[in-house]
């Protein structure tokens, strides 16, 4: 089925003053692949909105022009209506769950349908083959890794088998492996002749898969290339615009010719012990953190985390890989003295790690940024804390509500957060999911200033720009122990491979 | 062991009538049930816990009732009295919404001809509250990071500041939350105008019947007690 959006217009409030959309037109032909690309709050999501319906059914705005499917006007058909037609699949894995256990959840669409029993008993038995789901049957969706959810959204919204598919950044919780698998879906989906359009930051995943990318820019489509063509123009321009790289090869290139430049040490943050004075060479070499007896299990015959000595260079930044329910994030959590026993809560409170979590607005309590860095200090300074926000470039904002703030300067907000009660180790969960390479490269750079300042750093992360970018050593757990742990530089050929693996 | 959610909802709708209006032996039945319901589904340290404070609220309550005691003896006496005749309703509605299912639930709404404008914000609420829960949790685990505590000095001295610090980001994320379920069940055609159809299989078994059987013993009891 065809998609046109014609003359569209579009804004959040009630003039078209500050439009987010301007006089955009798109034709996606019935049977294609397009890739919707371009730096955060461009518009995007909103484009895949005015095609599921959501605008004008659901989100309220100023509305000019006309979107068609198949030659039918989207404002003279319900959402229901339009849900025959068009399955979408969304970001946020926690929240697009209706349903809180998995059968339920694959039956969920056919049933709102109307479908005969049986069918959708066929047609549920049909997804769980074709997406490998046979072990993830019967199971509450709050016991499931972000991957394995994404999973489920995706089959689920396939048993109902509409002509087009609208996928909002369906990659942002995803591994590399899991995102392989998304690949092999959007390509059946493809070969089975249906329309696909997908927001996404991460492009090398859909190089084979995708027709068209179409670079959106101040509300309108300010390029369009065929990924070989964007693929010829190298990774210098497409980081220009913002875009993530669409090859890794080329990424990896990338990072051998900056190794050989000297590498310049980022600006030094004042940590609240005054320790300007590292001396990170030797830091680098010598010292590292040791944590012994790492282990939980729900049930003791399945131990989630089995570790029984962990080293982390000190004042580096090491990256945690491995695939969704590898027990990355249980580390992080009896690291942080979150989970386990009482012996190894003990521990971790003496040894002060502190957690950026991945959704940073669960840690963000209090009403101005300066109370948020304040609050875990002992004994509370003003002027520390101040120093400290001034090294996060948010000292303007020390009066202001931290729920205000963006993502990335929340995110910010929780570190400063993190230095101030006196952390040496800080462990990041996902720091740059959803995020496009300008964003990516902030958090970056923050990271690597955090670590000159004599921090060490712990980084979940399945962003293989991010750690050619930023990482100095690689740990890789794979069911609950780690596999592998290597330095990076020398190694990146290993990490590529290991990440990319069926890429 | 499978209830149909009509029994439950029977169920729930006998245990508070019980609870709240009957002597005591009778909310002790329901709470009898209600446990072994509860173990039966494998639950056994969520009944420990509760039948742990309950029998303690229950048995100091009795304790402390008859003498005469100033302000803040009261004040416990009203929590211990709350605890004990509050809990074993908590305890019904924690069984009724963990354990049935959103599309077993819509189903047996359906069967009983409940429009769907009555049924889909209810559906809603059994999604929303383990989301809730697990948002909370989230949260505590952020505020203990802090140092952040329920039992700590600072708590005591601006208690507050503490309830400010747990439900400021929890209303934060539950609009969101609550807003992209929406979105979710939207795009997937739910709507209260057309028909939906269901796989899950509901109908009457043995247990429902000795389940029914049970409750419907009770009120005759407590109908018939003078």
């Amino acid at each position: 089925m065809n998609i046109s959006l014609k003359n569209i217009s579009f804004s959040y409030s009630d003039s078209l003053d500050d439009a987010i959309l301007e006089n955009l037109n798109l034709e996606i032909r019935s049977g294609e692949c397009i890739v919707l690309a371009g730096e955060s709050g461009c518009g995007k999501t909103t484009i895949s909105k005015l095609i599921n319906g959501l605008i004008p059914h659901y989100h309220s705005g100023t509305m000019d022009g006309d979107v068609f499917l198949g030659g039918k006007n989207t404002s003279d058909m319900t959402l229901a209506e339009i849900s025959r037609v068009v399955g979408s699949v969304f970001q946020n894995p926690r929240s697009q769950f209706f349903n809180i256990d998995t059968d339920c959840e694959l039956a969920f669409g056919c049933e709102n349908l109307g479908m005969d029993p049986e069918e959708i008993k066929q047609r549920v038995e049909n997804v769980v083959q074709e997406f490998h789901l046979e072990h993830l049957l019967g199971r509450s969706i709050f016991n499931l890794s972000g991957g394995e959810k994404q999973r489920i959204a995706c089959a689920s919204v396939a048993a109902t088998d509409p002509e087009i598919f609208v996928l909002d950044e369906p990659s942002a919780n995803l591994d590399l492996k899991t995102i392989a698998d998304l690949k092999e879906i959007v390509s059946r989906w493809k070969r089975a002749g249906k329309t696909v359009v997908i927001v996404e930051h991460r492009l090398y995943y859909l190089r084979d898969v995708a027709d068209r990318i179409c670079y959106v820019k101040n509300g309108q489509i300010a390029y369009e290339w065929t990924p070989a063509e964007l693929e010829a123009k190298g990774a210098a321009y497409a980081s220009s615009l913002g875009l993530r790289c669409l090859n890794l090869e080329q990424l990896r290139e990338g990072v051998v010719r900056q190794a050989h430049q000297p590498c310049k040490v980022p600006e030094l943050v004042e940590g609240p012990q005054g320790s300007k004075e590292l001396d990170l060479a030797k830091l680098s070499i010598a010292k590292s953190i040791v944590f012994t007896n790492l282990t939980f299990a729900y049930h003791k015959k399945h131990p989630i985390l089995d570790i029984d000595r962990l080293k982390l260079p000190c004042g580096q930044i090491t990256a945690l890989i491995g695939h969704n329910g590898a027990g990355k994030s249980t580390l992080a959590q009896v690291l942080c003295g979150l989970q386990g026993s009482w012996h190894q809560k003990r521990a971790a409170r003496k040894r002060g790690v502190y957690l950026i979590m991945q959704d940073v607005n669960h840690q963000l309590f209090t009403e101005s940024v300066l109370d948020e860095v304040l609050l875990g200090m002992k004994p509370q300074d003003e002027k520390l804390a101040l120093e400290i926000l001034e090294g996060l470039n948010l000292k303007q904002y020390a009066d202001n509500h931290p729920m205000a703030l963006s993502g990335g300067q929340k995110q910010r907000v929780a570190i400063g957060s993190g230095i101030s009660s006196g952390c040496d180790v800080v462990v990041f969960d996902e720091p740059t999911s959803g995020l496009d390479y300008r964003q990516m490269l902030a958090v970056s750079v923050m990271l690597k200033k955090l670590a000159a300042s004599g921090k060490t750093l712990l980084v979940i992360t399945h962003d293989p720009e991010f750690i050619l970018n930023s990482c100095q050593s690689v740990i890789r757990m794979e069911h609950g122990k780690v596999v592998e742990q290597y330095p990076l530089s020398g190694n990146e050929n290993q990490l590529i491979k290991t990440m990319t693996g069926k890429l | 062991m499978k209830l149909d959610p009509r029994t439950k909802l029977f169920l729930a709708v006998v245990a508070n009538g019980m609870i709240f209006t009957a002597p005591l032996v009778y909310s002790l039945l329901m709470v009898v049930v209600t446990s072994i319901l509860l173990l039966l589904e494998g639950k056994w340290k969520f009944v420990c816990t509760f039948l742990f404070v309950y029998i303690g609220a229950a048995f100091f309550f009795d304790l402390m009732k008859n003498l005469d005691i100033g302000t803040s003896g009261t004040i416990i006496l009203a929590s211990l009295f709350l605890m004990y005749r509050i809990m074993p309703a908590c305890v019904v509605l924690y069984y009724v919404i963990t354990t049935t299912k959103v599309n077993e639930f819509l189903a047996c709404m359906s069967r009983m001809h409940v429009s769907n404008k009555v049924t889909i914000p209810l559906i809603v609420m059994i999604r929303f509250f383990p989301t809730v829960f697990d948002e909370s949790r989230a949260i505590g685990n952020a505020m203990r990071m802090r140092g952040i505590r329920l039992f700590s000095l600072r708590t005591l001295k601006s208690p507050v500041a503490f309830l400010e610090y747990r439900l400021v980001p929890l209303l934060v994320s539950i609009t969101k939350i609550g807003d992209e379920l929406s979105i979710a069940a939207v795009t997937r055609g739910l709507s209260a105008e057309t028909k939906r159809t269901c796989v899950a299989t509901i109908g009457f078994r043995w247990a429902d019947a000795v389940v029914w059987a049970y409750c419907i013993v009770v009120v005759v009891m407590f109908l018939l007690r003078n």
